[in-house]
């Protein structure tokens, strides 16, 4: 069997994606660029109200943000690029145990933490995705599923650095906001917040403007069809490792964060393989290789062991998990943004200003639609990718 | 030399359950070229069957025929009802499924079974004194019980695929489906069929381990074996069923000596020193030792 059996070289278009029957809106026009700072004031409006919840409920989305965080780090790897990764635990641990072991041992104050944990992410981002020259597909998720379980042992192993199988403990007088926020110490959930929400923003911002530059398009390719794209001059070598960095960098900073939230780390806690699963389960629930996808995907997987528990508790949450992650490649694998955009799409359409089918909508405003695939010309748009 | 003979035998015994294991990752992977994640979970479900059947009173073979039963038509369910109907999409959402699959099996088992550990009885004579002497080595009833069984399986396996009509359906199939299909392989019966003969070793291989894992029956023993199971066949090349025992061999001695000889990498580091050395070697043959290349047409 060649690989070309199991990889269609065409993938049916999603349906209405020339140009659907609806609005059609130019990108960079006055219209597009209200309805974006509308988004985004709506955005800033929603968190100043969530700032005013009370500090549990408040935490509870400090949480989401942080996975969604991580989740979006998985995006860029799995969902842009196609290389699934059951190792992002690792990451996630290594950012959290970089400041959580920086701020107890060393002293550090725990904001100059972040960028250290991010960089040593980085790299080791840039370690794991060099198999992923050689190895592919399931021998490469095998050597991320390596990945991710050498590093609760590591973590044990070196317990006089890690506090191994007993753990870490930042104690809340180390996790003090700095002076000029005027938030108290009891207080810090609140700056937390702030701090989290903001890095999200900038990590979307981050993942939108990288997936729609040459460089996004380059994963896509490598994920459509590595053959093909090497073919068409992209440096395949090049693409893969790098997003391998990038993407554990954003999940180690995820974990930075969430180390500061919980305040207490254990390997055996948040770091093992089901974190992992639990990150993948989020990006297909969410929608994979979509901007928003992640953050679905972590208030859904934030929320559902908390509903499950309602039903019955213990290890309901865990089948509750293993069928709804079946019924959703099933049911719905985009995903829930995937699904959404491509409802959304009926009603109003984001081309380019260059997009052949702008010019043809002028010329003959009634004319039928030109069946999928057949469309000339760049692809429409970037954020109507669709996840394989 | 009586130590290094003991702990070469203590890997060789843990090597022949990876072994197992990993043959049923294989059969799986020739057939429908893909890895079951949840194999060592779908052995762990059988293996607790298998224990509550002994817990009713039933004799432990019976329970082991059960175990192997059900393995049967998990596999072969499994295949039919969740892996073919995705499979035409993508390899990423076969191992989605499966690892729902990881993940639901475990929790089922925790809720229906309970997290406390279980005492699952040896199929093979384990007391104290049914062991062989071997220059000076001990070998125990139920170690030599998984060698033999090894060697049975891997010959009856081998048979199948080479001597057998059905054998040269599924090596068809796993070459290539549609000429498989065009040439008159009843294509759905052989794939279903394969993951139903993966599950069936699952089942045997999870009941052959279970006495002899030092957590004995518990909702972690199957996680390490799958791991190793399949380091061994990524190891030995997913499509060889002589790299699977290799691989599993290989794995199970290094292993062994590794905790017996580096205690600063044995114990707590015993699965990352065997990841990584799996990992080198695959840098240095992308698809195992014994895998065959691919060709890639664009």
């Amino acid at each position: 069997m060649t690989a070309v059996a199991d990889r269609p070289t065409t993938t049916p278009a999603p349906r209405g994606r020339p140009v659907a029957p609806g609005r059609v809106l130019v990108r960079g026009s006055a219209a597009h660029r209200g309805l974006q700072v509308a988004g985004l004031l709506l955005v800033v409006a929603l968190l100043v109200w969530a700032s005013t919840w009370p500090l549990f409920r408040m935490g509870q989305l400090t949480n989401v943000f942080v996975l969604a965080i991580a989740i979006a780090g998985l995006n860029l790897v799995t969902g842009y690029t196609g290389l699934l990764s059951i190792g992002h635990s690792a990451f996630f641990g290594l950012g959290a145990y970089t400041t959580g072991v920086l701020v107890v041992q060393y002293g550090f104050d725990a904001m100059l933490t972040v960028p250290v944990a991010i960089g040593f992410c980085f790299v080791a981002g840039l370690l794991v995705g060099l198999p992923s020259l050689r190895i592919h597909g399931l021998y490469l998720a095998l050597v991320t599923l390596a990945v991710g379980v050498a590093f609760p042992e590591l973590v044990r192993r070196f317990d006089d650095l890690t506090g191994g199988a007993a753990g870490l403990v930042i104690r809340a007088r180390l996790l003090t906001p700095p002076e000029w926020t005027g938030i108290s110490r009891a207080q810090r959930g609140i700056w937390l917040f702030w701090v989290s929400a903001i890095a999200l923003v900038l990590v979307l911002l981050l993942v939108r403007n990288l997936t729609r530059s040459r460089a996004g398009l380059a994963m896509r390719a490598v994920r459509d069809h590595e053959l093909a794209a090497a073919a068409q001059g992209v440096h395949v070598a090049r693409v893969k490792i790098l997003t391998f960095g990038l993407s554990a960098a954003i999940t180690g900073l995820a974990g930075a964060l969430f180390a500061m939230y919980v305040g207490a780390l254990a390997p055996d806690g948040s770091f093992t393989l089901l974190k992992s699963i639990e990150l993948v389960t989020g990006l297909v629930l969410g929608g994979a290789a979509t901007l928003l996808g992640p953050v679905v995907g972590a208030v859904a997987v934030v929320f559902l062991p908390y509903l499950t528990s309602l039903v019955a508790p213990g290890p309901v949450s865990g089948i509750a998990f293993g069928v709804l992650l079946i019924a959703l490649v099933f049911l719905m694998p985009e995903g829930v943004v995937g699904r959404a955009q491509i409802a959304l799409r009926r009603v109003v359409t984001v081309v380019d200003a260059d997009h052949p089918a702008l010019a043809r909508t002028a010329r003959d405003p009634g004319g039928p639609p030109e069946p999928d695939g057949q469309q000339p010309g760049p692809p429409p748009s970037t954020d109507e990718d669709q996840p394989r | 030399m009586d130590l290094l003979l003991e702990r070469l035998v203590s890997g060789l015994t843990n090597g022949s359950v990876y072994a197992l294991l990993a043959l049923a990752l294989v059969v799986v992977f020739r057939g429908s070229g893909t890895i079951n994640f949840a194999q060592g979970e779908l052995a762990l479900f059988t293996t607790f069957v298998a224990w509550w059947l002994t817990t009713l009173g039933s004799p432990v073979w019976l329970a082991v025929l059960a175990s192997i039963a059900l393995g049967f038509v998990l596999g072969a369910g499994i295949e039919r009802l969740l892996v073919r109907p995705v499979q035409r999409k993508n390899d990423t959402a076969v191992l989605i499924v499966a690892l729902g699959l990881f993940t639901g099996l475990n929790a089922l088992d925790a809720l229906l079974f309970g997290t406390e550990t279980k005492v699952m009885p040896s199929p093979f004579p384990n007391g104290l004194d049914d062991y062989v002497s071997l220059g000076g080595a001990r070998l125990y009833g139920d170690a030599l019980g998984v060698w033999v069984v090894l060697v049975v399986l891997v010959g009856l396996v081998s048979l199948l695929f080479r001597r057998t009509r059905v054998g040269l359906h599924m090596r068809a199939v796993a070459d290539n489906p549609e000429s498989a299909a065009l040439a008159g392989v009843p294509t759905s019966r052989v794939l279903a069929l394969g993951w139903g003969l993966s599950g069936a070793i699952g089942g045997l291989a999870g009941v052959l381990v279970t006495p002899l894992a030092p957590q004995q029956l518990s909702l972690t023993t199957m996680f390490t074996v799958f791991i190793a199971a399949s380091a061994a066949a990524l190891f030995g090349g997913l499509d060889s069923l002589g790299g699977a025992i290799v691989g599993g061999l290989v794995i199970g001695v290094l292993e062994a000596l590794v905790t017996g000889y580096v205690p600063a990498l044995g114990g707590a580091m015993q699965q990352t020193t065997v990841l990584v050395v799996i990992v080198l070697i695959l840098l240095v043959r992308p698809t195992g030792l014994f895998g065959s290349r691919r060709l890639e047409r664009v």
